[in-house]
Formats: structure tokens, C-alpha cells, sequence
């Protein structure tokens, strides 16, 4: 046990040596964040807690006393403020990475989301781009408070200048980070943080293609279609058909702006069934939109009319009930059953 | 394993100290989130302070009528490396349950 006590034990950023490495989602992107900060001077990372504490779920732990205080530092509990003064520092030619502590919590800086940073570009004809990367840990399975396990993506997919993203393991999550925090444009970045715990392989020198969408698992029967912490679950679902005999392919979505039309084309034209799985409320989800997209490209081949399992229209509730609310195995198998046995006319 | 430190916080409004009273935890005691901590007194009140977190106490700072200052460290906890988080609970890694079952699939009527 160190006598280093400020904080938790950083992980590893020296390596091992081999690209290829055992990390929880946690390590991935506060790696992905170092080697940021390392690789471009402008970039700053701020919001509450960031700082001295590293983060309530040490994703920038150690990042303030390797990088100092000017570029990693906490800012008072005001996301109005975390937004607006990324905007300011965006147009001072800085890349701001800023954090907004949980999903819900982003509410109070829709007016700076939405009026400035997805609009800044356009109102000043490409003279004030936002390379601005906003992570925010998103949607449920925590058993948090309200607020605290929202899923605010068909919010921010809806707004005119705005990229949103979501990786599933901790290698899209390490490479999904880096590449958005590249980008010349602003990235919602949503981290699922069910899933920040769970280690998986990182090949941190190949993270492929990171525009679009990518085929988490092939099938030939039926496309489940998801993000963030749904796509793990889809997975589970697609192992347990399989002894079923039904041979699930699982696409990870991963942009959900823009979303990767040609992806979704080319699955469901193979499997000619869908199913969307999402935790957000159904009405107006981006279950929607998947489904309209879905039926305008594939509807001469489609054996069924998209499905939708999805949370529902109902604030999200507290942690007792979240097994209930967010789709479980049964639902989503249940969805899939429907689109099997849809027979025409 | 990891250790979390966890700073006083400022207990009113722009408090700068607190003097310890009594020690509600040992060095070596495994503490739940919530559980009270210590009692401090400020020049407002006194007050016990609950655990941010469950792990089990490696060092406690400040003895009884001894001074912190807002934002040293006041308690270092150890903690797995997994769990190290403020807000909510580490999901369980489960094996899948179901109960419903998948009929066999038809591609040939068409």
C-alpha cells in the first residue's frame, strides 16, 4: 500500500509494453484522456469534482496532479456555467473537455448546449468551430438517485450542429474518446456507467474504424439494434437464442449523430427483422428514428415491422425499480419473439 | 486495492476548519456509506459527518481537540480498485436468467 494518499492509485499509463490490455472502462477513458492532454496542449478538462477528487467515478483520477492544476481543475457546481465558459474558451482556440457530472444534470445547460456550442460554427460561416468533447455519464443501472441515470440522447441527437456518442466496451471506449476529442466539431460524449467497472481488452495501438456503426456480433435471423449499456445485454440475449436456435446479430450503433443509415441497411437487409433496444422513454426515443430509417431503406424486404423495447414514458425511477424499467432479457427476447412470428396480411 | 481520501468539507458556508471532537471509527474498521464517522465541531455547530463510502478506515486524521482545515485530508479509506465510486453501487456481473423462450424461426413462406 503506497504512502501516496491523495487519492486512488492511478492506473497504469506507463503500459505494459504489449498493445494489447486488460482494462475496466474507468482505465480506458481516463488513459484516453492522458494521452489527450499529452497530445495537444489546448485541451483542458474541467467540471465538479474532476480535479482534486478525480472524478466521482475516477475517470480523470490522477489527471490534475500529472497535467496541473491550469489545464485539469474543478469548477463550482453550475453546468450553466461548465458549458458557458466552454464555449468561450472553444472560441479562444482552446479544446475543452468538459465534464458534466451525470446525465440528468445537464439540463440546466441546455441553453448553452443547444444556443451556442451546436450553433456557433454555422452563425460564424466556420470562423468559431467548437471542438468542444462533453462527457457525460449516462443512462441507468447504478441504483442512483433521480437525475442520476438518464438517457438524454435523442435530446442532443435532435440539435442542429451536435455529434453524439456512446461506447459499449472499454476499447470503444478508449478510442471513441481520443477520436472525439480529435474532431474539429462538438461531441456528447455519453459514458454508460453500468458499464464502467467491467474490464475488458483494449488494443491501444488498433481501434479500427471509428466513424459509424460496427457489428458487435453477426446473425442471420434478426438485428438487435442498440448502444452504450444495452449493447452487453443484447449479447447475453443474442447467447441465449442461440439455444434457441435463433442466430441474433447485434449491431452497436455507436453514433447516434449522425446515424449510420448504410449500417443499418445493410444488417436488416441480411436479416430482414429489427429490433431497437433502449433505456430512454419510448415516445419520441431514438427507437424512432432507427425504425423510420429501417423502414425507408429495407421495407421491400422486411419480414416485420420494427420493434421497440425501450424504458418507458415515465420519469426514471428509483434504484428499486430500475430492473423494471430499464429492458431486461425476458423484454428484449419477448421483442424478438414478436418479430419471429409477425406474419403479413 | 486503492486508497480514497476524503478531505473535510466545508461544513456551512465558507467554514474553514473544524476541530475533531470524537473519533466514531478505528483504524482498521470496515464502515458502510452513511455510517457516522466522527463528530467535529465548527464555530457553528457540531456535527457528526456520515461515510461518502463503504471500505475499511487505513488512517484517521486530527486527534480529539485537534484542528482540520477544510479540504485536508480527514480519513483515508481502502477500497477494491472496482468499487472505487461516490454515487449509486457497482453492478454484479450475473450469469443471464429467462423465462422466455424463442419459438423456431420460418424463413421459407416467402
Amino acid at each position: 500500500m503506497s504512502e501516496q494518499t491523495a487519492e486512488i492509485t492511478a492506473p497504469d499509463l506507463a503500459g505494459t509494453g504489449s498493445h494489447l490490455e486488460h482494462l475496466s472502462m474507468q482505465q480506458a477513458l481516463n488513459r484516453a484522456l492522458a494521452e489527450s492532454l499529452e497530445e495537444n496542449a489546448k485541451t483542458l478538462i474541467f467540471g465538479e469534482d474532476v480535479g482534486q477528487l478525480g472524478g466521482v467515478f475516477r475517470i480523470t483520477d490522477g489527471l490534475q496532479q500529472r497535467f496541473g492544476a491550469d489545464r485539469v481543475f474543478d469548477t463550482p457546481l453550475a453546468e450553466s456555467g461548465i458549458l458557458g465558459m466552454s464555449v468561450g474558451l472553444a472560441m479562444a482556440g482552446f479544446h475543452p473537455i468538459p465534464e458534466v457530472q451525470f446525465d440528468g444534470f445537464a439540463y440546466p445547460a441546455v441553453n448553452q448546449i443547444v444556443c451556442q456550442i451546436g450553433r456557433m460554427n454555422y452563425r460564424s460561416r466556420g470562423t468559431l468551430p467548437m471542438p468542444i468533447t462533453l462527457r457525460v455519464p449516462s443512462f441507468g443501472g447504478i441504483r442512483a438517485p433521480e437525475h442520476h441515470g438518464e438517457s438524454l440522447e435523442s435530446l442532443f441527437a435532435h440539435v442542429p450542429g451536435l455529434k453524439v456518442v456512446s461506447p459499449a466496451d472499454p476499447h470503444q471506449a478508449y478510442h471513441l474518446l481520443k477520436h472525439a476529442i480529435r474532431r474539429p466539431d462538438p461531441v456528447i460524449f455519453m459514458e454508460p456507467k453500468a458499464r464502467y467497472w467491467q474490464k475488458g481488452p483494449v488494443d491501444t495501438a488498433d481501434g479500427g474504424t471509428l466513424e459509424g456503426a460496427r457489428v458487435a456480433r453477426p446473425g442471420r435471423h434478426v438485428t438487435l439494434i442498440a448502444w452504450g449499456a444495452m449493447v452487453a445485454r443484447c449479447l447475453q440475449v443474442a447467447e441465449l437464442a442461440a439455444e434457441d436456435g435463433i442466430d441474433v446479430e447485434v449491431l452497436d450503433l455507436r453514433w447516434l449523430k449522425p446515424i449510420d443509415t448504410a449500417a443499418l441497411a445493410a444488417s436488416v437487409t441480411r436479416t430482414r427483422r429489427a429490433v431497437v433496444v433502449h433505456e430512454a422513454p419510448r415516445t419520441s426515443g431514438l427507437g424512432a428514428e432507427i425504425a423510420a430509417l429501417v423502414t425507408e431503406e429495407c421495407f421491400n424486404v422486411l419480414k416485420a415491422p420494427v420493434e421497440r423495447v425501450t424504458g418507458f414514458d415515465v420519469p426514471y425511477p428509483s434504484g428499486d425499480l430500475e430492473d423494471e424499467y430499464v429492458p431486461n432479457i425476458d423484454r428484449i427476447l419477448f421483442g424478438i419473439q414478436r418479430v419471429l412470428e409477425h406474419r403479413r396480411g | 486495492m486503492a486508497e480514497l481520501s476524503f478531505p473535510l468539507p466545508d461544513l456551512g458556508e465558507g467554514l474553514i476548519e473544524a476541530t475533531v471532537l470524537e473519533w466514531l471509527v478505528a483504524v482498521g474498521d470496515t464502515v458502510e456509506r452513511n455510517q457516522p464517522l466522527v463528530e467535529v465541531e465548527t464555530t457553528k455547530s457540531a456535527v457528526e459527518l456520515p461515510s461518502p463510502q463503504a471500505g475499511v478506515v487505513v488512517r484517521v486524521h486530527g486527534e480529539p481537540g485537534e484542528t482540520v482545515l477544510v479540504g485536508d485530508p480527514l480519513i483515508v479509506f481502502e477500497v477494491p480498485d472496482n468499487t472505487a465510486g461516490i454515487v449509486g453501487t457497482v453492478p454484479q456481473e450475473q450469469a443471464p436468467k429467462r423465462r422466455v423462450r424463442l419459438s423456431p424461426v420460418d424463413d421459407d413462406d416467402d
